[in-house]
């Protein structure tokens, strides 16, 4: 496993490299569906000029980073394409360490035992199961839209390595810094926030703790987790606080992000509603559309609780899609998870449909951007349209797993191919 | 020009009694006081169907250049091409008389503003003086205080104000104040105003800076209103009053003694529709002793004079040299350090007590997860 991914990796730094010393990294980097507001290499570097000038960088509408990116980067400007490359390969060595975590605890004899005789065709056996991590990796690393966003250096790297640490530390089973490392996530955009759920979900499951609400242990685990997860974002508020000495950076940050003043167009769908609306419904607007991020959690865990690495996944991708800003860097942090439910693709339906859809919608972006701003002939509804079918298609593809997710786990504990109490085929209807 | 006038104060009494056998011609003479002059005419309005008003304005144009101004002091201001419109059968001409009789575009028409430039601010820019230092000699207004300006105005106006290009236009009042502003910066020595709209006497009404004299084509109330049409051209060539100022005008030849009171004749009721109007209360002159060639002309003045002048002796050169060392420029800022300036050093760096603090949670968290005896179970 070691080899493959030392050659991935390599691939993948050749890829960057390349694009970095190319024209083509200025054009990228200045691409609205790669970078946003909150992401943009251009605002960092504005932000530490400002800092170097004496003002405060979060002053006027320019710098939109946590205290801890400004700490991070005032050492590693100059080698900024290093460390977005390193911070690339880290998360997908992350990434490949979890699965490959994940799935030595799956043991093979274990789980046959548990299901119908008919369903062994639906469980992964180890062989199939070898090449996933160097698939996910490969997902993730050779992946345009993450080769896109690390050569427009797009923070977004950075906030998805967090993520990664931090599922990796949930998989591992470290309470400690599982919350640690959530709460830096949530400290960088507030929308983490969600993968709470997933995260108790899964370190109690490892702890044998039954998820019922009358039991105290289940109380007194999400208290811990809970303390430790607000402690650590605290530590980390009152840190940043005196890295500059202000509270500045909590309407910056924070405020920018729940109150979603810029409009620039992105990927996302915000900016249009946001344009067009009227002054005094603009707050519950606003209201309809961050609740809609966070509101999916319950029903979903509730669902899930059994699975919460699936859960992350659904997780993620909700963020990714309804988040304020997103950009394309968000979205391949969930799809480079997509191999590990390649076990799924024959429940799958709309696949080829999404697949068409993401492509098409993906290379309509930039003619639509072009022909709207530059060329005039076109206008925002042609740009918003096309974001609109993006998010559709991705919604249709989440929700696609869902499906296959949850009928697989209905053939697993009902047979695979049913039959009716006569011995006829019976299908299976989906009310 | 300022040593002449000096000298004309010097030696006005020899003359006159060296010329008192003219008499009356000598003093005429030496009576207006303006040394060059100027003519800033402007026509305002867009659109094929306002032919009417560029050929008005570029009537003006001829006769003020065939009377001696040169191109060098005319600022022609065209709000649209009508010489070549695509509409224009007879492409490159402009025609003032029906049936093309005469040509007023010709060869050597030089147009300083043109189409969108032709804008309320621009004029305003022009009369008063204050064009950016881009600004080429041709597209500006250089007179001094011994110009005599002739303002001709064209296009559709009404009670207290001139349309400009369609969307925008200029009050009675502004007019008025850029005037003021002219005589208070010295741009002037006399100025004459003409206007040929509807309602044009309410453009003149607000004035109040002296040495102005204004003469508009109608009434306020009145429209004033267009000669014939052309129907080979499909369109009215002239209006009446600058028609009928043109045909004046071409009987004026740069020695002619006519005066303002003939001019204030020109198209009366009968053929003009509408009443043109004048207003003279702030002139110093009287009007009858003001020439035409005053304002549409630019008659040089020759002096005669029998006394021999000695210059001073010429500068040496050693002098010459001392004087440009003082002239040395001295630099306001300090140039070379802005220059070479070298990119500054980055002078934040984050408060210790953050380093420290961040490091010992770190550090703190990592021997909590792994503590020191577990690190082998790692690698």
């Amino acid at each position: 496993m070691a080899a493959p991914l030392t050659l991935l990796l390599l691939v993948a730094v050749t890829v960057r490299a390349a694009l970095f010393r190319s024209s083509l990294s200025e054009l990228i980097s200045e691409r609205v569906e790669v970078v946003s507001p909150l992401t943009a290499w251009k605002r960092v570097i504005e932000g530490l000029a400002l800092l170097d000038l004496g003002v405060s960088p979060y002053s006027g509408d320019v710098f939109h980073e946590t205290p801890l990116t400004i700490y991070l980067f005032h050492f590693l400007v100059d080698y900024a394409e290093v460390t977005f490359m390193v911070s690339v390969a880290g998360s997908s060595v992350v990434v490949t360490y979890l699965i490959l975590f994940q799935f030595r605890k799956q043991k093979f004899a274990l789980e046959a035992d548990r299901y119908p005789l008919d369903c062994l065709e639906l469980i992964r056996s180890p062989k199939e199961m070898y090449y996933i991590p160097l698939k996910v990796a490969m997902f993730y690393l050779l992946n345009p839209f993450t080769i896109l966003s690390c050569v427009a250096k797009s923070t977004c790297g950075l906030n998805n390595a967090i993520i990664a640490l931090f599922i990796l530390s949930t998989i591992k089973g470290n309470v400690l810094l599982s919350a640690i490392f959530l709460s830096l996530a949530t400290y960088q955009s507030i929308y983490p926030l969600t993968l709470c759920a997933p995260a108790l979900l899964y370190l109690m499951q490892r702890q044998y703790i039954p998820v019922n609400f009358r039991r105290a242990s289940f109380w007194w685990f999400i208290v811990q987790y809970a303390f430790m997860y607000l402690g650590s974002l605290f530590v980390i508020i009152c840190l940043s606080f005196f890295l500059l000495g202000s509270w500045d950076y909590l309407p910056s940050v924070y405020g920018f992000i729940l109150s979603v003043p810029d409009l620039t167009p992105n990927i996302g769908l915000f900016w249009y509603f946001f344009a067009e609306m009227f002054e005094h419904f603009r707050l519950f607007f606003l209201c309809v559309f961050q609740i809609n991020v966070f509101f999916y959690t319950i029903p979903l865990s509730i669902k899930l609780k059994e699975h919460p690495v699936f859960l992350i996944f659904m997780q993620l991708a909700v963020i990714s899609i309804f988040k304020s800003y997103p950009t394309v860097g968000d979205i391949s942090l969930y799809m480079a998870f997509l191999p590990v439910w390649s076990h799924l693709h024959r429940f799958l339906r709309n696949i080829f449909l999404v697949s068409c859809v993401l492509l098409a919608c993906s290379a309509l972006f930039p003619v639509l951007w072009h022909l709207w701003i530059y060329a005039g002939s076109a206008n925002s509804n042609f740009y918003y349209a096309i974001t609109l079918l993006f998010n559709v298609a991705q919604i249709l593809l989440v929700s696609d797993y869902f499906y296959a997710f949850l009928r697989r786990e209905h053939h697993l504990t009902y047979g695979l191919y049913l039959k009716r109490k006569d011995g006829s085929e019976a299908t299976l209807v989906l009310k | 020009c300022v040593g002449i006038n000096l000298r004309y104060r010097f030696h006005v009494s020899l003359l006159c009694k060296l010329v008192s056998c003219f008499g009356d011609r000598a003093g005429q003479f030496f009576s207006s006081g303006h040394t060059n002059n100027w003519a800033v005419l402007v026509c305002t309005s867009r659109f094929w169907f306002n032919y009417r008003h560029v050929a008005n304005t570029l009537s003006v144009y001829r006769s003020v250049k065939r009377l001696g101004i040169p191109d060098s002091h005319i600022v022609l201001m065209l709000a649209d091409d009508m010489a070549c419109n695509h509409r224009n059968p007879k492409p490159a001409t402009v025609f003032s008389h029906k049936n093309m009789e005469l040509n007023v575009y010709g060869d050597d028409v030089e147009v300083d503003y043109r189409g969108y430039e032709v804008t309320v601010e621009n004029f305003l820019r022009i009369l008063t003086g204050r064009l950016p230092p881009s600004t080429p000699r041709s597209k500006r207004l250089l007179s001094d205080d011994r110009s005599n300006i002739l303002i001709y105005l064209t296009g559709h106006g009404g009670n207290g104000f001139l349309k400009f290009q369609d969307s925008e236009e200029i009050s009675n009042v502004e007019l008025a104040d850029a005037f003021e502003q002219m005589w208070q910066k010295r741009r002037y020595n006399e100025l004459l105003f003409i206007i040929d709209t509807c309602q044009g006497a309410s453009m003149y009404e607000r004035f109040y800076s002296p040495n102005l004299m204004a003469l508009a084509s109608s009434q306020v109330g009145e429209d004033s209103l267009s000669h014939q049409p052309d129907l080979a051209i499909g369109v009215h060539l002239m209006d009446r009053y600058t028609f009928y100022l043109l045909e004046f005008l071409e009987d004026i030849h740069p020695a002619s003694k006519t005066n303002m009171n003939d001019l204030f004749k020109v198209c009366p009721k009968s053929q003009c529709v509408s009443t043109p109007g004048h207003r003279t209360d702030l002139f110093l002159r009287d009007p009858g002793s003001v020439l035409i060639t005053d304002f549409f002309g630019s008659v040089r003045k020759v002096e005669l004079t029998m006394e021999t002048i000695n210059l001073t002796d010429p500068i040496d050169a050693e002098s010459g040299e001392l004087q440009k060392e003082m002239h040395t420029y001295a630099d306001q800022l300090p140039v070379s350090e802005i220059i070479h300036q070298k990119p500054k050093q980055k002078d934040w760096h984050p408060p210790d007590g953050f380093i420290l603090g961040l490091w010992t949670l770190i550090l703190l968290v990592f021997f909590q997860t792994y503590g020191v005896k577990h690190l082998k179970h790692i690698f």
